[in-house]
């Protein structure tokens, strides 16, 4: 079996998990809390055809309304904090919440200052931190596959739960 | 249009191969740092130059601890460069997502 192969059938197995679990793609919606941008640029390096996550059947979408999953950059600034939650808010359950990038898991190099919150946990519930200043592309990846397997643990406990 | 085409046709697919074939940063990526307990002295200079202040050394009865928290950690390699002993060294690793906070701890002890 040659490498490609492998590959589709890599893809196949996890588009299919995607699909179970939602009835449809995974949506992602980028919420840029206050990032410097370097952050965007790899999830933006994430569409091209390089690392194309579109393989795996997850796509960017333009509204909270459509999304699954908020991707979250950015210490959340205070001119931003209020834009967060809005968004958080008009995203349908179940939602996952990843922050992506150092600042969106501690502050990072921001900190915690008047003007900078210090991390997304500080705000809402965070599902999966992905590491990195910025992570690469491939740590992005790796971060949504792990999203993706705590969905999963998510919609079986509340299963149980009902 | 054809010179076009024919560049396009020549280069044929680019697509990483990633989540099977494991992908290795390049040399000189700075990525997951790894703490050597037995070099470690526990003076504390990287905890005095880490920019987010990420690497803590905190001192209990009979008991050192120097904790290093990669979330937060920007990879800056400073904690590399000021080391005595050599202690921290930037691995290439960079598949680092976790789903808890206390997965991206890494501690090491030593009684006094």
């Amino acid at each position: 079996m040659t490498v490609d192969d492998e590959m589709e059938i890599m893809g196949q197995r996890l588009n299919r998990k995607i699909r179970a679990l939602f009835g449809r793609s995974l949506s992602i919606r980028e919420v840029d809390a206050g990032s410097c941008n370097a952050c965007e640029v790899e999830v933006n390096a994430l569409a091209n055809p390089v690392y194309d996550m579109e393989r795996f059947g997850i796509h960017i979408v333009a509204s909270p309304r459509h999304a699954d999953m908020l991707l979250v950059t950015g210490p959340v600034t205070r001119n931003m904090e209020l834009a967060l939650l809005k968004t958080a808010n008009a995203t349908p359950e179940p939602k996952l919440v990843v922050a992506m990038g150092s600042c969106a898991c501690n502050g990072g190099i921001f900190g915690e200052t008047y003007a900078s919150g210090g991390g997304v946990d500080r705000f809402m519930p965070v599902d999966v931190y992905i590491p990195g200043c910025p992570p690469r592309p491939q740590a992005v990846i790796f971060g949504l596959m792990v999203a993706v397997d705590k969905l999963e643990q998510k919609i079986k406990k509340s299963e149980v739960k009902v | 249009m054809f010179d076009i085409l024919i560049k396009t046709l020549r280069t044929g697919r680019v697509t990483s191969k990633y989540p099977i074939r494991q992908d290795i940063a390049p040399e000189g990526f700075r990525g997951k740092p790894e703490l050597l307990p037995d070099k470690c002295t526990f003076c504390g200079e990287c905890a005095r130059v880490c920019p987010p202040g990420v690497i803590w050394l905190t001192k209990e009865k009979g008991e050192e601890k120097l904790t290093l928290s990669f979330c937060g950690c920007i990879f800056c390699g400073m904690c590399e460069e000021v080391c005595p002993g050599g202690a921290i060294r930037l691995s290439q690793e960079y598949e680092l997502a976790s789903k808890t906070k206390d997965d991206l701890l890494t501690i090491i002890r030593r009684s006094v």
